[in-house]
Order: structure tokens, then sequence, then C-alpha cells
């Protein structure tokens, strides 16, 4: 197939239906936007739930070395580790549970301190610090007064921390966040799909001479389809480029500068978070646009 | 795959063609056999099935009953991917051209070589060739609505002929032209079939008929009322 024809055909398609071209790559942009920010959102949940544990958890503890609750006497023994994993088990309130050692949660701490900020503050830190824990989740949320009464008084637990009333809105919000960004992607989607559509059959309609003539002398549907499919595969790459400069701008200026020095309790997201939405759109749009022009083409251009 | 004898380049064997939605049938078991070679008139009046006869060939549609072979092959049960395969091996001319203004002759007799996937090479040594053949020598450079209506249809058989194809189909191909420039092109048509390459020609135009004296295949309703050897225009409604 020679490429001179492949790109004299784009130019000239590109050319004949600039407007429609245009309205295409807005609405695939800020389609594919949202579904990058609806990614993002859905990575900080499990930043959030990794971190904080999830609206169904309950955290308890262990004592450490020189532990500030006095009635820690010193680290938790093996045998009181034993027992506590035994209350826990045979609890019907709870649901799972994981234990988290004392490198697990120091890993979390250098994580949410990144690396500038540890190497002065955490110079003198360890793991050894770092308490042991019980990460207990729950059947029901509402049902967690059995467990906290019976593993508060035991021995070896240093405290039980219960963060279910803070998490639930934070859960709350990033969940109506993401779905609501989806949910919005999805018309728009739907919208660009429908563009496409259009664009394709203005695109066949002014070309179909051509087509009529490469029918008849025996021209494959591939090679009739090529130029189509080139034609959106440019609109979607630009309008991946500019989501992808949106996305990049709302986590330098959203989360880098605001969002992550405002609320420090937790980690956010950050450059792999933002490669993995990069990446799901950039598959996504060509996709999205592809499928639905050959499936044009093969009905305008029917051989 | 069926073979059918190599002999006969297109076959059609009790073949109805009724259209959706139409009680009619367009053609009604229509037999016939067309030899490699052969250069056959199909007459008939307007809507007696002379144009669904060639869609047939084309595969353009399919039978409603019956079968259709071309070059060998029972094209009816053809996989819709080998149909460019087949159109390759049969050209097409219509009443109206079908020339690309935006391109030369040169180029759009080109375009059948290119769209197919010729190198440059194989382009650059063939439509010179074919423009000489049908007498557009020198003209090339030039744009279809330059040229006569004659020269335009020139142009189309060249594109036509020039992957060398072994049937040859024309649509009226005299339809728009006065009877000086008819007799140029059906000259024209007349040296190709005599390169072996069968010529089935669609026409209403009975001078052109009773002077090649080829063999007429003359459709009325959608059927076959006369096929004969050497016959005359005549039609019969």
């Amino acid at each position: 197939m020679q490429l001179r024809y492949v790109f004299s055909e784009l130019r000239q398609g590109l050319r004949r239906n600039l407007s429609m071209h245009i309205a295409v790559i807005l609405t695939l942009f800020v389609s594919m936007t949202l579904v990058g920010l609806g990614v993002l959102l859905r990575q900080q949940s499990d930043i959030a739930v990794r971190y904080l544990g999830d609206e169904l958890q309950v955290t308890a503890y262990l004592c450490r070395d020189r532990d500030p609750n006095p009635s820690c006497a010193g680290e938790a023994t093996d045998a009181q580790k034993q027992q506590i994993t035994d209350v826990i088990e045979n609890n019907p309130e709870v649901k799972d549970y994981r234990f988290e050692s004392r490198t697990e949660a120091f890993d979390k701490v250098k994580e949410l301190y990144g690396d500038e900020r540890r190497d002065s503050l955490l110079a003198a830190m360890s793991a050894e610090d770092m308490p042991e824990s019980y990460w207990i989740t729950l059947n029901d949320p509402n049902e967690y007064e059995g467990i906290t009464s019976e593993v508060v008084g035991l021995d070896g637990v240093s405290q039980l921390r219960d963060l279910r009333d803070d998490l639930k809105p934070l859960y709350e919000w990033l969940g109506i966040l993401q779905w609501g960004a989806l949910g919005v992607a999805a018309f728009l989607v739907l919208a660009a799909l429908l563009l496409v559509a259009n664009t394709i059959r203005l695109a066949a309609m002014a070309r179909r001479r051509e087509i009529g003539i490469m029918r008849l002398v025996g021209a494959s549907t591939l090679y009739i389809a090529i130029p189509f499919v080139m034609e959106v595969i440019v609109s979607a790459v630009i309008a991946v480029v500019l989501a992808g400069g949106a996305l990049a701008a709302f986590m330098y200026f959203g989360v880098q500068e605001r969002i992550s020095e405002s609320i420090s309790f937790m980690p956010w997201i950050g450059m792999e978070d933002y490669t993995v939405a990069l990446v799901v759109i950039a598959i996504l749009a060509p996709v999205l646009t592809v499928i639905p022009t050959l499936a044009l083409t093969g009905k305008y251009i029917k051989v | 795959m069926r073979r059918v004898a190599s002999v006969h380049v297109i076959r059609f064997d009790q073949v109805t063609k009724t259209y959706p939605g139409t009680r009619r049938p367009a053609l009604e078991r229509v037999s016939a056999d067309i030899a490699k070679g052969e250069f056959v008139f199909l007459v008939g009046a307007s809507g007696s099935g002379k144009s669904t006869a060639l869609r047939l060939i084309l595969r353009e549609t399919r039978p409603t009953s019956g079968r259709v072979h071309v070059a060998g092959k029972e094209i009816n049960r053809m996989a819709g991917w080998k149909v460019p395969r087949l159109r390759r091996q049969i050209g097409t001319v219509f009443q109206d051209f079908r020339l690309l203004n935006t391109k030369t002759v040169a180029e759009n007799v080109g375009f059948a070589l290119q769209v197919i996937g010729k190198s440059r090479r194989d382009i650059a040594r063939d439509v010179p060739a074919t423009l000489e053949l049908v007498g557009l020598e020198g003209k090339g450079d030039r744009f279809p609505d330059e040229l006569s209506g004659g020269e335009q249809q020139r142009v189309a058989i060249a594109r036509a002929f020039v992957n060398r194809p072994m049937i040859l189909i024309a649509d009226e191909p005299t339809g728009n032209l006065d009877p000086t420039t008819s007799a140029g092109i059906m000259n024209l048509l007349d040296r190709i079939n005599a390169t072996g390459t069968t010529v089935v020609m669609a026409t209403h135009d009975a001078s052109i008929v009773d002077q090649m004296r080829k063999r007429v295949i003359e459709l009325v309703d959608g059927r076959v009322v006369r096929d004969e050897a050497q016959g005359a225009y005549d039609v019969q409604s």
C-alpha cells in the first residue's frame, strides 16, 4: 500500500471535514479528561483505603517498647498476640483481619512524607519505632462494640483507632466524584461516537465517486477504509494529547500544589497514577473511535 | 468452490433475481454461457434486466436462486473478502464515464492500479501503454473536463482495461455519444475483444448491434427471449 496515497487522502479528508473533526476532538478531549479524572479518583480511593483502611475497619495498635500508654508493659509478646488473634478470629462481628508488621507501617510513613522530607524528619526513625497493628474488617460498620470492647481490654493492645466516622464522608465523596466523572464521560463518549459516525458519513459521501471506482476495480475493503480510520485516529490522538495535558495540569496545580499541601494526613496520587490514567485514555480513545469507523465504513462501502 | 469448464468465463444457471420489496423478478430463470473471448450484446428495453445481469456478474448483488459462475468460480457463494479479487479480473465501463475530475487522465487510469496495490513502476509502465492503445497518447496530463465525451469514454475504457482483465463489462458505453464517436468506441472495444478479453455490453443502440454482427442475448421482462450468434438488434417488445 502506498503511503503517499494514504497521507494525501488523509490530508484532504481532514481539511474537507475540519469542523466535524474539531467537534470530535473537543468532545473526545473533554470526555477523555473526565475518564482520566475518574481513573485518578479511583487510584486515590485505593491509596486512601490502603493507608487509612476502609470504612468497615477498625485498627488495633499493639504495645511497643516505651509505649506512651501506661497500661503497656513493654512490647507485646507472642503469647499476647496469639490471644488477640484468637479473640479476633472468634468474634462474630469480624469479617476479616490483617496483621501489619512494623516494616509495613514504616513503609507507609515513608510514602506519606515523600523522599525529600523523609530524609530530615525520619532520619532518626526506623521500623523498630513503629507499632504493630491488626486491621480488622467488620461485617457491618454499625456493629463494632463487641469487638472493640473485647480487644481494648486485652493485654498488649495499646490503642484502638476507629476512623469510620471520618472516612465515611471521604469515601462517599471520592465515590461520587469518581462515578460522576465517569458518568458524564459516558454521555460525552456517546456524543463523540455519534460525531464520529457523522464525520464518516460525510467523508464517505464526499468520496463516494472514488469509493465506487475503488470497489469496481477491486480495491480491498481495508484499503478503502484506511483513510477513514487514519482520519479518526488523528482526531483521537489530538484529543488524547489535550486530555493528557489537562490531567497533567490537574495533577500539578490541583493535587501537588494544593490538595496534598492542605490535606497531608495521607499520601496523594502521583506520577505513576497519572501514567495509569494516561495509558487508559490513550487506549480508550482510539479504540472507541476506530470501532465505529470500521463498522460504518463496512456499511457505507460494502462490497 | 466448484470449478466449471474453463472455456466459459461467465455462466448463468437458472438465475432468478427478485429485489426485496418487489414481486416481479428482475431476472427469471436465466441461463446463458459466455465463452472466453466472446463479444456479447445484451439488449432489451429499460427494466428488462440487463443491468441486473451485469450487477450479478460483478457480484454487486446476489441471485435469489440459481447460480452465477464468473472466471470459473461460483460467485453467489463467494466470501465477501474474495470479491475484490474477482473484480480485478473484470473491467467495467459506464454510460456516464465515472472519471475523477480532480485527477488527470493518467492519474485516473493509474488509480485503478494504485488502489489494488500495484507498484509505481508498474503504473508508470502500464498507463502510457494503455493510453496509447485507446488512442489517447499525449493526453495523459489533461483533465477529464478538458476532453470530449468520446475521449472521456476512452479514458474510462483505459481504466477498465489497464489491469488486463479477463472480462470487460460495458453498460451502455455509447449512450451519451454521437454515432461517429460511438463507432470509434465500438472499434476500440472490438480491438480489446481481439486481445482475448471477453466483452459483455448492454446497449439500446440498434445500429451498433446490427453493424457488429456479434452474439445477441435479448431480455424481455427478465427472461431470455433470444440468444443468437451474429444477431441483429430488432427488439421484440
